[in-house]
């Protein structure tokens, strides 16, 4: 029960959320999050578990978005069946890459499933009689309310992390993590490699996609360039499964708060506290250094994912002991 | 210390307290800003203007920027924080088409009126939303001077239209394609490309190889560049070759293209020559401020902040439904033309502009049509690549 | 006929350029395994310094020799700051190299951008224009010279290989790096050495594509696309298949653009890509023994 008080704490957190906080700004900020960690969490089983880094997630994000909007855009259907069917597109599409590229090892995968993720942003963008082309598909969001996204997002969320938490407690799951530790050995053990592999990819592509639908949902709006996007949508991914914790349960949740909450925080210029400290001294030179600053986020978030990786390679959960250890040493110095 | 920060704070909000809140949403960052960038100046001019000459009623204009990044959801999360942090109680901006069809989308729903500046999707105003209107003419418009030139002057037979793979390229080719069938011009070829292709030349051959009297193009301004160089380095040869927009006028295009850029043809929404009041004057006041050009996009957003302004003025209270009736009103002249919005066909409370045709002549961009307000004769016919000095 | 030989011309000039990009990240994936998203990046940054001088008055082939340099102790720097260091810490996932070049990416595009701003710069020199023809084929003259330059530095680059010591230590080191340590190789200098080299080569590219294209911040993505289908393709390590992987990809999208429409440009590499994984896994190099 102690194991699980922290977890249950956040969640009744989250639970409440919505209804104190009235300010649509944080509930939008926090569906992102919501949205993120599905990302992260399916993310973080192909790779943090089973050791074959997807550089593409965009692919199966965008599969599930263009699901979604596609049906509200061809059959007049709701874009909510997609959340039914867009985890499925996504699989159908993550499947045969994934039988092709498994049977190279190391990078090959990660370039492979890049290379996916072009491939789809370019046919849907010349694909302009079916999926609208570069004009994207927009269309009315159903609810004006964000709340109602808001408890779809935490449904989504925790029946990710439930799920993808069962299976790697589950024997899948301890294959997995031996395929990422030593793939030969595992396969001396009789384990089918390619097998697993494959049913790792199908449940991290399915709840990609289904995220992707939730966009699809909540933005209202997508287009080629904004759910196949490297940036936007595969590092980023990389980035919350990274900073959280690779091959932890709870570290995409985190690595998705601290993400959502550094890009708003770099986009927004420190939370407008530059543009303040620029008002309120009225200093040309504050004024000038704020724009700076706040015109600089890109590098921000550059720098951001070099100095992680240099620093915490495993992420906050991952390298917890560590971050401990050197607040417990300055403590003892003190 | 603290105390004193909190003090001014106050002191500023108290200040503050009569400023009229408009928000807008520019790309500020990214590979859109330098666009941003002018729409975000002509606003501040256009502001300042406004301001020293009594604001609003006695009320000054207060001009809340957000950064979209050229990215939908940020720019999606900017309007929103303007619209229930702000309260602001009108939006005005946009750049990308992206980025403002999915805030047209937050507009309509938190019921606050938003005047699209830029976004020139057609699809923006094909909503129905009764809270989204536009300045600019959608993109299948822009074309509707070339289409006059066409008939009057070169008609040609044949045409060959090429487009960048992006939403305004689409569009609008698709657009000129109807146009081309409606004048019985044949379309050999429509065919996109990615922007930030290195080489043309495969395409620019299969198309001379047609014989095409009109090259019609939709591209940015360094694939247009590329464009020129490679159909020149390919002595290549139609009766003229027109842009669509975009690329074609700005003078990057000219530094990059060089000697190619000559005689190129190119629909424009705006030049500073254009016969509106107080269009010139904006072009040399920003030049005077700002030590640069700006161009259409500069003048597009400078309009939409008058345009509010006089919303503001005419509207009974400064609540978002009183702001967007009055919007709905606008009848008024501006620097960037006569400004009212009006529907038709598919859309609504659309702006409705003329379009111009401008050509470089000697290295400078000329208004050669439609005639009313040419300020050079147009040359045609175009002398061939090999044929000249 | 015109229409088939242009294209065959227009495939073969653009492909040597696609070769001098290949042949640094050939050397860089090949020796170090390190697959450098940040490639076509540090390109744009030499093109960039390129545009300095030529705003200078410098000619972008006489840049060359200070773009070389520049992005040679450059990509050392980030190989022995950046790139090294990983090596020691200890993580669960190999990729973090990858990853890591992808914020080195961003890192350069957006310092560039936020000097030069996302402005678009041109290098027009007398040359830019300037063709020749063959019958009716039009051949450019920059990227006339520029294969022709390319040529030469990919036969430099396989004799550097060959006869050198450092290339020796190079050759040993993507081998077996274990064998070359015991061997008395400093395979950390190696390394550094080989990340510059590739990096130089790239720069090498940038400065003869400036006169031709234009400069700025974010061209570097799709090079950096370029360059890794160009390795796949001629194998890892292998600069003569880089070579043929660079004129391989340029042909291939000439022939699609001409042929077939030039909307797929980027899908038939991706394509070739996806292929090549499939059937010919190692790349020509694989066929030569090269």
């Amino acid at each position: 029960m102690k194991k699980n008080l922290v977890p249950l704490i956040v969640l009744a957190v989250l639970a409440v959320f919505p209804l104190v906080v009235e300010d649509n700004y944080y509930r939008h900020l926090m569906i992102m999050f919501l949205m993120w960690v599905v990302i992260g969490s399916a993310w973080n089983l192909i790779a943090g578990y089973t050791g074959q880094v997807s550089f593409g997630d965009a692919a199966f994000f965008g599969s599930g978005a263009y699901a979604a909007g596609l049906l509200s855009h061809h059959l007049q259907l709701s874009a909510w069946w997609g959340l039914a069917i867009g985890g499925f597109v996504a699989v159908a599409v993550g499947m045969p890459f994934g039988w092709i590229c498994f049977r190279m090892r190391g990078a090959y995968f990660a370039l492979a499933t890049l290379a996916l993720n072009e491939v789809l942003r370019h046919s849907a963008a010349i694909a302009e009689g079916f999926t609208g082309g570069m004009v994207g598909i927009l269309i009315m969001p159903t609810f004006v309310s964000k709340i109602p996204y808001y408890y779809v997002a935490l449904a989504l969320a925790v029946a990710s992390m439930l799920s993808i938490q069962w299976i790697v407690h589950s024997k899948p799951g301890y294959y997995f993590v031996s395929i990422r530790e030593d793939q030969d050995a595992a396969e001396s053990l009789g384990i089918d490699t390619h097998f697993y592999k494959m049913l790792s990819l199908a449940v991290a592509a399915f709840w990609t996609g289904v995220a992707g639908s939730l966009y699809m949902n909540y933005m209202g709006f997508i287009d080629p360039d904004v759910v196949f996007s490297l940036h936007d949508i595969s590092i980023m991914a990389i980035l919350v499964g990274i900073v959280g914790g690779v091959g932890t349960v709870y570290g995409p949740a985190v690595g998705a708060f601290i993400m959502v909450t550094v890009q708003e925080f770099f986009r927004s210029g420190f939370f407008g506290l530059f543009d303040f400290l620029g008002r309120a001294t009225g200093s040309a030179a504050v004024e000038s250094m704020a724009k700076t600053i706040t015109g600089a986020h890109v590098l921000g978030f550059g720098i951001l994912v070099v100095v992680v990786i240099l620093v915490l390679p495993n992420g906050i959960v991952g390298d917890w002991p560590k971050i401990r250890n050197v607040f417990a040493r300055n403590k003892i110095a003190a | 210390m603290v105390f004193a920060l909190v003090l001014s704070m106050l002191l500023i909000n108290a200040a503050e307290a009569a400023n009229i809140k408009v928000g807008i949403v520019l790309p500020l960052t990214g590979e859109q800003a330098k666009f941003g960038e002018i729409e975000k100046r002509s606003f501040q001019m256009a502001a300042e203007e406004i301001n020293a000459k009594g604001g609003v009623n006695g009320n000054k204009l207060e001009l809340l920027f957000e950064d979209d990044t050229g990215k939908p959801d940020v720019g999606r999360s900017a309007v929103e924080k303007l619209i229930s942090r702000e309260k602001v109680p009108v939006l005005t901006g946009a750049y990308s088409s992206s980025v403002t069809a999915a805030i047209t989308a937050v507009a309509q729903q938190f019921k606050v009126p938003f005047l699209v500046t830029t976004g020139s999707a057609d699809e923006v105003t094909e909503k129905k939303y009764d809270y989204v209107f536009r300045i600019n003419p959608p993109a299948s418009e822009y074309p509707s001077a070339v289409i006059s030139f066409l008939q009057d002057v070169v008609k040609p037979r044949t045409a060959v239209i090429l487009f960048e793979n992006s939403l305004f390229g689409q569009s609008s080719s698709k657009s000129f394609e109807a146009d081309c069938n409606k004048m019985g011009i044949k379309v050999l070829t429509k065919e996109g490309y990615n922007k930030g292709a290195v080489d043309f030349k495969p395409l620019l051959t299969k198309v001379k190889a047609q014989n095409p009297d009109l090259v019609y193009m939709v591209s940015y301004v360094m694939d247009a560049a590329l464009l020129m160089r490679q159909a020149k380095e390919l002595n290549f040869n139609p009766k003229v070759y027109i842009g669509g927009g975009a690329g074609f006028t700005l003078p990057e295009f000219q530094k990059n293209a060089g000697p190619a850029a000559e005689y190129v043809y190119s629909a424009t929404l705006w030049v500073e020559s254009v016969p509106y009041p107080g269009a010139m004057d904006y072009f040399k006041r920003y030049r005077a401020k700002y030590k640069e050009d700006t161009e259409y996009h500069g003048a597009e957003a400078y309009a939409s902040l008058y345009v509010v302004a006089d919303a503001l003025k005419r509207a009974k209270s400064i609540t978002p439904k009183d702001v967007r009736d009055a919007l709905a009103a606008t009848n008024m002249m501006t620097a960037f033309g006569p400004v009212k919005f009006v529907s038709y066909g598919k859309k609504t409370q659309q702006n409705k502009l003329p379009t111009f045709m401008v050509q470089w002549q000697k290295g400078s961009l000329e208004t050669v049509w439609p005639k009313e307000v040419a300020k050079k004769k147009y040359v045609f016919p175009v002398p061939e690549w090999s044929k000249r000095k | 006929m015109d229409v088939f030989l242009q294209t065959l011309v227009a495939g073969v000039l653009k492909g040597g350029l696609y070769a001098l990009i290949g042949i640094g990240m050939t050397l860089i994936m090949g020796v170090m395994g390190i697959i450098n998203l940040a490639h076509g990046q540090l390109m744009m940054v030499a093109m960039y310094i390129t545009y300095i001088l030529h705003v200078a008055g410098v000619d972008p082939y006489i840049s060359l020799f200070v773009a070389m340099p520049a992005l040679f102790l450059l990509g050392c720097v980030i190989q022995r700051y950046l790139l090294n260091p990983l090596l020691k810490v200890e993580t669960i996932l190999p990729e973090n190299q990858v990853l890591m070049t992808v914020g080195i990416g961003m890192v350069l595009t957006e310092v560039v951008r936020f000097i030069f701003k996302s402005d678009y710069k041109s290098v027009s020199t007398d040359y830019s224009n300037a063709t020749f023809f063959l019958g009716n084929i039009s051949f450019s003259v920059a990227l006339t010279i520029s294969f022709l330059i390319a040529i030469a530095f990919t036969v430099a680059m396989f004799f550097f290989l060959i006869k050198t010591d450092i290339g020796r230590s190079i050759r040993a080191t993507a081998q077996d790096k274990d064998a070359a340590v015991l061997m008395g190789v400093n395979t950390g200098r190696i390394t550094i050495v080989t990340f510059g080299l590739g990096s130089a080569l790239v720069a090498a590219a940038g400065s003869l594509l400036a006169p031709v294209f234009y400069v700025f911040p974010d061209i570097g993505g799709p090079f950096t696309a370029r360059a890794f289908i160009i390795t796949i393709l001629g194998g890892l390590g292998s600069t003569v298949g880089a070579i043929f992987g660079g004129v391989t990809l340029g042909l291939a999208e000439s022939f699609g653009a001409t042929y077939i429409s030039m909307d797929y440009e980027n899908i038939i590499g991706m394509t070739i890509f996806v292929l090549v994984l499939l059937f010919l896994p190692g790349g020509f190099k694989r066929l030569t023994k090269v």
